[in-house]
């Protein structure tokens, strides 16, 4: 089942037409020490990356095309975090998983879960807030972390650590965007098509009524077929629960 | 300074309770490394006008927001619900040199969402969790406190002035406090504001049965400073009622 093609196509166009961007292999050998859940108020903090008063986004893409993400590959366009130290950046990210087996019955559910999981990164000064519906995520790395040596490959290679741990994901991939505000809202622009799939998921799971003639995301759904095949799915399942 | 700690401060409206609650942010803020955190329980928002901040959001306006969310496009899942929320709070903190304000806003005015409610009191009190000192100003009534804020406190600050209204309204908060337990406290004081001579605090001691933690002498400066809009932070190190306030503090274990 695939929801993201054209948009991780679209992503990885935008980070070729930069020059200098940064990649780097996931670290498996050094790892962050643990946090404990800490705020980083701005007394103590040395960086943020994508406040409210700064553009943001986040988004999460999965493609059963295993082989299509470059596995254990952190991608910066933009300055490092140490490099940055004492000032508040747009941000920018994106992850992309190969996964294994999503079907319309389970693609939802894995969605979610793999939303979640960056809510479980707990990392020693450094302090992370993010809603999904409103794609943002804003950060906040204290000046000691910093002065420490955390990084974009820190950071990267702790999500992945994260991601690993759910048995259908294969494949990890990071990128994150620091370099402008422009480029955020570009990042934005080009992942709304996925934005429109994830809403219009979370409004088949939430409700019952399948009147897409009357429905906001029609047309997201006629456009993804994958969208279809779960509206179809779900459409039946209700049924059954009615004639039961 | 000893470990976490969170003072409420309550009392009759117009005693000074504000002004007594800027005095103790100013001198928490001032003692270095430890996380401070100012809730400004009042619907006035007294608080932060006395600590010089505008306050750009309420605890009050992400509730309207989620609850006409709620209403428009239905309801979201808890867990998201909760990470918006958490969100929202955080950005509604205004961080300043030394410590961090939370305004709670007005009360809830418009049907019942004890969800809503409930998970914005979870936020808050994971949120205090993080700091070293929580200072709420309170409004007249305890109950607020723990419908709006959190369920428990360590130290319970009555504040009053010397009148008869004032005393009795602290007076009835002690009662509510002990006999319905609608907070939780470790440890509870009166704190005498607006206080003229030392005769009337004799007298006073006679005639309450509450721990008298301190008293503060009707200030010109505190007043000159309310008069022209200006926040008590701009007092000087030197005012005796910032002393008798750091005094206050000690007592009740919360500087050292």
């Amino acid at each position: 089942m695939e929801l993201f093609t054209q948009t991780i196509d679209t992503v990885r166009s935008f980070v070729s037409a930069h020059a200098g961007f940064k990649t780097w292999k996931e670290d498996l050998d050094h790892s962050w020490p643990d946090g404990n859940r800490d705020i980083v108020l701005k007394e103590d903090m040395g960086l943020e990356l994508g406040s409210p008063e700064k553009d943001s986004i986040s988004c999460l893409l999965w493609t059963g095309d295993i082989a299509s993400i470059v596995d254990g590959n952190i991608t910066l366009v933009g300055p490092d975090f140490p490099e940055s130290a004492g000032r508040s950046l747009p941000f920018g990210k994106v992850v992309l998983l190969g996964v294994e087996g999503f079907d319309e019955d389970n693609a939802y559910d894995r969605h979610k879960e793999l939303d979640y999981l960056r809510y479980d990164l707990n990392l020693k000064g450094f302090m992370m807030r993010a809603v999904s519906q409103y794609m943002r995520e804003w950060c906040r790395v204290s000046r000691a972390a910093l002065s420490q040596g955390f990084s974009a490959k820190v950071l990267g290679s702790s999500i992945m650590k994260l991601f690993r741990t759910r048995p259908y994901v294969k494949t990890v991939e990071v990128l994150y965007f620091t370099s402008s505000t422009e480029d955020v809202t570009r990042l934005g622009q080009i992942t709304s098509p996925a934005e429109k799939v994830i809403a219009a998921m979370n409004k088949m799971a939430a409700e019952f009524d399948y009147d897409c003639v009357s429905c906001d995301y029609q047309e997201v759904c006629d456009e993804a077929e994958g969208l279809k095949g779960m509206r179809e799915k779900l459409k039946n399942k209700t049924k059954e629960v009615q004639h039961d | 300074m000893t470990d976490k700690k969170i003072l409420a401060l309550c009392g009759k409206g117009g005693v000074g309770k504000t002004s007594v609650s800027a005095l103790m942010v100013k001198l928490l803020a001032s003692r270095n490394g430890k996380k401070v955190l100012a809730i400004d329980a009042d619907p006035a928002v007294g608080l932060a006008t006395a600590l010089g901040i505008t306050v750009k959001k309420t605890v009050d306006d992400i509730r309207k927001d989620l609850i006409n969310g709620i209403r428009k496009s239905g309801p979201q899942g808890g867990s998201e619900t909760l990470k918006r929320l958490d969100y929202d709070v955080f950005d509604a903190l205004e961080e300043r040199d030394g410590f961090a304000l939370l305004a709670i806003g007005r009360p809830e005015d418009e049907g019942c969402f004890c969800k809503v409610n409930n998970l914005l009191k979870d936020i808050i009190a994971d949120l205090a969790g993080k700091f070293d000192v929580v200072l709420i100003d309170g409004e007249a009534g305890i109950e607020q406190i723990n419908r709006r804020v959190m369920k428990t406190v360590d130290h319970l600050v009555l504040v009053s002035d010397t009148s008869v209204k004032g005393l009795g309204v602290a007076n009835s908060i002690a009662q509510v406090a002990n006999e319905k337990k609608a907070v939780d406290f470790s440890s509870m004081g009166l704190v005498l504001n607006r206080v003229r001579t030392l005769a009337e605090v004799e007298a006073i001691s006679t005639r309450i049965n509450l721990d008298l933690y301190g008293w503060l002498y009707d200030d010109d400066l505190i007043r000159s400073l309310d008069f022209s809009g200006e926040p008590l932070t701009g007092m000087p190190d030197s005012s005796p009622s910032l002393a008798v306030a750091s005094r206050i503090l000690e007592k009740i274990g919360v500087l050292s």
